[in-house]
């Protein structure tokens, strides 16, 4: 439902600018800049900057999908666990992908993917339902009504299966980081719980089509 | 496997290329592949890895370099000896590399000068946290594996001072206390490593395990090591008996023995045992130990001890210590008074881009950012 008051609010004065932490605009020559840029820059000489949060880094290895996965994993703000599962999972990842490739024959070797951060990518998105269920109250009845999805949504809702299929459906004795890279290649495979979940909401969405004229936005 | 890379470069270092390398923690393990991927392919492999895989044969021209282990090998000989990163890294890339460095050609130039009719020299390698003391200690081992000497590897001598389940007072000794599940373990690795030796070695005194059972004068040492791992409660008897024996018969001259102990500062520390009413235990209360204190000593001749100085299992001891005289303690470092001691510096630059075009090689670093300038 879309509010007409903000609820969640700034402190911050309009005026001020998001902090710009891409290193490549500020090392390009003044020569190559386009002539917006040129002006955006002055501005921003001028104008009040927001200060940069802590997760927010210049640095290449940061990933901003990679960030957020992380946070939705750490539990009473402990950061540095969550931030050493995450990279145990990739550097699991990577282990799991390297020995295959190295035991595999030669024509075999292009099919496979090391890069763990390609597969996390691609595993996410695999796992992106396209079509929502959102329960709409008419005439006393709630119906669920299939609702086109949000980027934001999408993302988030892979995000939270991946997360809560790892809590629940594992061995009391298997580490979190073992487990999620299991779901992962999985997931990059088109295999496993979280894909078969993310089926499960497609046909709901596809037998409720019937109310699909409840929607009004 | 190189667990962080913060700790082996305090400063950014400059490549050949002229970049600055950025270092982080963990995440440096996926850096940057350069832009063309089709240069390090190309490149021969000659500039990190080297044909030569005997270690009798690694000069200087080898140092910096990396020499392959078949992995059969890697199974006869080190049964429990490597570190578990680099363990994981065998299973991994599916070879065993280590990178010839100048402690190691240092401490073999000295093996092979050495003049055995005098007492075991003992070598104590020593240096800061992760710079390769275990790695050196195992190119030694492989070393003298090949020219096939009686190799009495310890893997780390601090596993048998804590987080011990089971404490059974000595039969042989009352005051001494055993250790069943560690030397029966030992003993089973120790089998698979020196099989040859334990048919040729004979015993040369009676040895009485209980009422019925006895190895007499004569038998193959093989046969203790049986009863050892057959009777659970002996078995740290039957290390000791095997050490005995083994120190006195090098003394003739039929083969040689190199001793190798990882993590010797916890022969001479405190434990973390305590005996049932909860009184400390002291190490020369333990078998295992006592047995081990005896074979350090250089009263033996037709062989050497190498060891290892280890912060990182030890008790009681703060992590920036280092010295063999801060992690030795007093009474250590008299017991091994005349010793060599061998230093491991951190990686050189060379050594460090050897290591790093290995692992390129090995598809191990995987980011896709190009190398840049810094900013």
């Amino acid at each position: 439902l879309c509010r007409l008051t903000q609820v969640r609010w700034s402190r911050y004065n309009p005026s001020f600018i998001e902090p710009e932490v891409n290193k490549e605009l500020y090392q390009k020559p003044l020569e190559e800049l386009s002539e917006e840029e040129k002006q955006k820059l002055e501005l921003k000489a001028v104008q009040p900057i927001k200060a940069a949060p802590p997760t927010l880094s210049s640095s290449v290895f940061s990933d901003p999908m990679i960030s957020k996965f992380t946070n939705m994993m750490m539990k009473g703000g402990n950061k540095v666990l969550a931030r050493s599962l995450m990279t145990q999972t990739l550097e699991n990842i990577k282990r799991k992908q390297l020995e295959k490739y190295h035991k595999a024959p030669e024509d075999e070797k292009e099919t496979i993917e090391c890069n763990p951060y390609v597969i996390f990518h691609q595993a996410l998105k695999n796992c992106q339902p396209i079509i929502g269920l959102s329960s709409i109250t008419r005439g006393g009845k709630t119906y669920q009504v299939p609702v086109p999805l949000k980027d934001n949504r999408k993302r988030f809702l892979a995000m939270k299966w991946m997360i809560t299929e790892c809590r629940e459906n594992k061995h009391r004795r298997t580490m979190m980081p073992e487990k999620l890279s299991q779901e992962l290649l999985q997931a990059f495979n088109n295999e496993g719980p979280i894909i078969k979940k993310k089926h499960a909401l497609h046909k709901m969405a596809e037998a409720n089509r019937a109310y699909a004229h409840f929607r009004w936005w | 496997m190189l667990r962080s890379l913060k700790g082996l470069v305090c400063h950014p270092l400059k490549l050949d290329h002229g970049y600055a390398l950025h270092t982080a923690a963990k995440d440096c393990l996926s850096a940057v592949v350069s832009q063309d991927v089709q240069t390090p392919s190309e490149r021969p492999r000659t500039v990190f890895c080297t044909s030569e895989n005997d270690p009798a044969k690694h000069t200087d021209h080898h140092e910096g370099r990396h020499y392959s282990i078949p992995l059969e090998e890697v199974k006869a000989v080190f049964p429990h000896g490597l570190p578990y990163r680099f363990q994981q890294q065998i299973k991994t890339f599916n070879e065993a590399c280590l990178m010839v460095r100048k402690p190691a050609l240092e401490l073999l130039a000295y093996l092979k000068n050495s003049n055995f009719a005098h007492p075991a020299v003992r070598y104590v390698i020593y240096g800061e946290k992760g710079t390769g003391k275990t790695m050196t200690l195992c190119h030694v081992v492989h070393y003298c594996a090949r020219q096939g000497w009686l190799v009495l590897h310890i893997p780390d001598a601090h596993l048998w001072v804590k987080n011990c389940k089971e404490l059974l007072q000595s039969s042989y000794n009352k005051e001494r206390l055993d250790q069943p599940l560690q030397a029966s373990f030992w003993l089973k690795n120790f089998k698979t490593s020196n099989e040859r030796f334990l048919r040729e070695i004979k015993t040369q005194k009676r040895y009485v395990w209980g009422k019925r059972e006895s190895t007499e004068e004569g038998r193959p040492l093989g046969e203790v090591v049986e009863q050892g791992l057959a009777r659970v409660k002996n078995a740290s008897d039957a290390v000791g008996v095997v050490l005995k024996e083994v120190k006195q018969q090098c003394c003739l001259g039929t083969f040689r023995l190199l001793v190798a102990v990882d993590g010797i500062n916890a022969l001479w520390g405190r434990t973390t045992l305590k005996k049932e009413d909860k009184s400390p235990v002291s190490p020369e209360e333990l078998t295992l130990v006592y047995n081990l204190r005896k074979i350090m000593l250089n009263n033996w001749n037709g062989g050497a001890v190498v060891t290892t100085l280890s912060q990182t299992g030890s008790l009681f001891k703060p992590s920036s210590a280092y010295l063999p005289q801060e992690l030795l303690g007093k009474e250590g470092f008299d017991a091994l008074d005349p010793f060599v001691p061998i230093p491991v510096p951190n990686y050189s630059p060379r050594e460090f881009e050897s290591c790093y075009r290995y692992y390129l090689d090995r598809k191990w670093l995987q980011h896709e950012k190009g190398q840049r300038p810094p900013g």
